[in-house]
């Protein structure tokens, strides 16, 4: 990820807040015209790929750390730190609708994702009125922020997945979407299928975009091809009319979808995307801290109201907590 | 001149043969003889106020132009590229802070925004047009055509905004992206380059006039000569013909020298006065107005990524005050300058600046983002906002005071100039006339 990551985030720094819409060749996947298979190098490359993402056998759905009771900072816990500290930090989307955005009526980060940071905050500080200090961060970024200790926790629509849990540790999943395909309300495609040859956008560093090259035989990381830092950015692309289509999670679409209502959804869920909150792995403590904080949210329907709030009226039951231990 | 000295060499010359004309006119510059040695004496001086008229008039009208390019040409344009990376700069920064103030972006921003726009796209209408064909001039229609680009961007992202919708912040993006990357590096090496072109023109127009001197020498000495000659072989102290033509010279080399060194210094004192303080002040008001960009974008970005606040810091830094920085130079430059209190004022200015900057940064690193969003583009006294708003204020009544020093004594040293070209050329003829008459008269004492 580094180098073109790098680039990235000195465009995104020249730009005046990420429009790195133009850090890769093009913020677009394109499907070959020729299948993968017939052509033995790209298959090579592809196998590889797959090699490196797919290794590790687990179950992302059940692999976070049992909480020890109800959310407690206990001393010498690294909550105890972020206690002293005196605020909280946490890297959020500042750019996906409904989800973690900058609503630009109030100056205020607002959304799903956010609903989440302010509960660990409530749960560490009592009121996270200033208590918070958000970092807003790209889909790229999100592995990197925790990894180097700059953030406490990630909430940023962020997948789990077997590779992702061998570099960070997630909390319980809170969330499940499932990629799906926006198009144009004027596309005559009727799901991906009918995209090859077209440019389909999506977020780079994001598992929308390894589902991608994985269906169109397209090694995402060894090829060139990139998408763009924001899914926001894919609509852009999509309203000047430099992709054919976007693919990302189904969730994030309808708020896409909320923005221009010349859009619409096609085709059939074509994977299951369990979204959880990303922490470091030296802090197991947090990990057992914000587990307890969404028991207690999914508990007493704080959960329903901010999905009742931010996505649909019609509340599903919370994503159960499964634990490893 | 040249046809009346063909008349003086042959004046019997009629419709006799070519060798008849050939031997009669060896026979009239026969060594030896006076009439001969006056004839040839003629000739000489004739053929040298020929050269020194026209190396005079040549040396006048390439000053007289290059200081009419100075005023006329060079620096309009290079004031227009200065106003247009100028107004540029400021649109970028004032969108950002516009942006960074919520949905309903305050009127006073957006007028100021419109503005900036209005401007710049008035100034490149005038710059294409006075450019020409020239490279300046396709560079400043690529820039008119990128314009209306950014503003659309800009629009799509206000409508977007006051729905509500983050779609608009990525437009914004975009649009800021555009003018970073693209708008901005355009219009400074257009503003470097009109700059060289303004600075090459008044040393032409400055320069000194080596050769027209040399000549003005060498046919002071001739004229002197040939009356020393004329008094020991003829015996008659005084030529008025010759005495005329050593006047028409000698006003001819005072009024020279003094217009030249006149409209040179004019020029100078323009440049020294004038353009000079104003490139440095527009370097220095341009990195405040980045800097108070990447105030605004740090606070917008909060991509954990200190980029912008390192520009700042590197802006900060080469901004001044202090030893070699843009705005102690300005102000050193400015000294004596009509906007040289300005100037000076600017860089005290600049201290207060970066001592709120760090208020706003210690405010968003521990938490407290509307704290230091107010604070940061608030206009009450002592807000960040308030004072780049000072800063930017006492650099653009510098730089539009050292603009007008600078026509006001340009215009000076073009009007020095005035009538000079005309008058070495009447002064020329004068002298001529005056030694032909002279030399006429002694060779009628031989015939």
């Amino acid at each position: 990820m580094t180098a073109r990551w790098r680039r990235c985030r000195l465009l995104i720094s020249a730009v005046g807040g990420a429009a790195a819409l133009f850090c890769g060749p093009v913020g677009a996947v394109t499907p070959p015209s020729v299948p993968a298979a017939s052509n033995p190098a790209l298959a090579r490359l592809t196998a590889q790929f797959k090699l490196a993402s797919h290794t590790a056998k687990c179950d992302p759905t059940a692999s976070s750390l049992r909480p020890s009771g109800p959310p407690a900072v206990t001393p010498g816990s690294y909550m105890a730190r972020i206690k002293k500290r005196g605020y909280l930090i946490a890297g959020v989307d500042q750019t996906s609708y409904h989800f973690g955005y900058l609503n630009p009526l109030n100056g205020q980060l607002e959304g799903f994702d956010i609903d989440m940071v302010r509960a660990v905050a409530a749960a560490i500080f009592g009121n996270p009125k200033n208590r918070i200090r958000f970092v807003a961060i790209s889909n790229g970024q999100r592995m990197w922020a925790v990894r180097s200790r700059e953030v406490d926790i990630v909430a940023h629509t962020d997948t789990i997945n077997c590779y992702r849990l061998t570099r960070v540790a997630f909390s319980t999943v809170y969330l499940v979407a499932a990629q799906r395909v926006l198009v144009p309300l004027s596309s005559s495609a009727k799901s991906l299928n009918n995209l090859w040859g077209q440019k389909v956008c999506a977020t780079a560093g994001s598992t929308s975009l390894s589902f991608l090259a994985d269906y169109f035989g397209l090694p995402a990381e060894v090829s060139p091809l990139v998408g763009a830092p924001q899914s926001i950015d894919c609509l852009v692309l999509l309203q000047e009319g430099k992709v054919a289509a976007i693919s990302t999670d189904d969730t994030i679409l309808a708020a896409l979808k909320a923005q221009d209502p010349e859009t619409k959804i096609i085709g059939p869920p074509l994977n299951s995307q369990p979204y959880g909150l990303a922490i470091s792995l030296k802090h197991p403590d947090f990990v057992r801290f914000v587990n307890a904080v969404l028991a207690k949210m999914r508990a007493d329907g704080q959960w329903a109201a901010s999905y009742r709030h931010w996505i649909g009226t019609r509340v599903p039951a919370p994503p159960p907590a499964h634990y490893r231990d | 001149m040249t046809a009346g000295s063909a008349v003086v060499l042959v004046p019997h010359a009629g419709a006799g043969q070519r060798g008849a004309v050939l031997r009669r006119v060896s026979g009239m510059i026969t060594p030896g003889t006076t009439p001969a040695k006056l004839r040839l004496l003629l000739v000489g001086l004739l053929a040298l106020f020929v050269i020194w008229g026209t190396a005079a008039a040549l040396t006048v009208a390439a000053h007289a132009s290059a200081a009419a390019n100075v005023v006329g040409v060079s620096e309009p344009l290079s004031v227009d590229a200065q106003q247009i990376y100028r107004s540029l700069s400021d649109a970028d920064a004032t969108e950002a802070a516009a942006f960074l103030s919520g949905g309903l972006e305050p009127l006073q921003l957006r007028r100021r925004y419109q503005d900036d726009i209005a401007r710049a796209a008035l100034r490149l209408e005038v710059a294409t047009a006075a450019a020409g064909n020239s490279a300046a001039g396709s560079r400043f229609a690529a820039l008119a055509a990128s314009l209306p680009v950014y503003t659309g961007l800009v629009e799509t992202a206000r409508a977007n905004n006051r729905l509500g919708l983050p779609l608009g912040a990525a437009y914004l993006r975009q649009a800021s992206n555009l003018m970073r990357a693209t708008l901005l590096p355009a219009a400074r090496d257009l503003y470097t380059q009109e700059n060289g072109q303004l600075a090459a023109a008044d040393r032409q127009a400055t320069g000194f006039p080596y050769i027209a001197l040399v000549l003005a020498v060498i046919t002071g000495s001739g004229l002197l000569w040939a009356q020393v000659w004329l008094t020991r072989s003829t015996n008659r102290l005084i030529n008025p013909g010759l005495l005329l033509a050593s006047i028409a010279g000698l006003v001819t080399l005072i009024w020279l020298a003094t217009a030249l060194s006149l409209a040179a210094a004019h020029l100078m004192s323009a440049r020294d006065r004038g353009s000079a303080p104003v490139e440095a002040l527009a370097r220095a008001d341009i990195a405040a107005l980045r800097g108070h960009a990447d105030e605004s974008l740090t606070l917008i970005d909060r991509s954990g990524d200190d980029s912008f606040q390192k520009d700042f810091l590197s802006l900060q830094q080469r901004l001044g005050p202090g030893q070699g920085t843009l705005l102690t130079a300005a102000a050193n430059g400015a000294q004596g300058s009509p906007g040289g209190r300005l100037a000076a004022s600017a860089a005290r200015t600049a201290a207060g600046w970066y001592a709120v900057h760090k208020r706003v940064r210690s405010l968003d690193d521990s938490g407290h983002y509307s704290a230091a969003v107010q604070l940061a583009i608030g206009s009450q006294p002592g807000d960040s906002g308030d004072f780049f708003g000072r800063l930017d204020t006492e650099l653009g009544g510098a730089i539009a005071a050292d603009q007008a020093a600078f026509r006001t004594a340009a215009l000076a040293g073009q009007s020095d100039l005035a009538g000079l070209e005309t008058g070495v050329i009447v002064l020329s003829v004068l002298m001529a006339a005056g030694c032909t008459w002279g030399i006429f008269r002694r060779l009628a004492d031989y015939q």
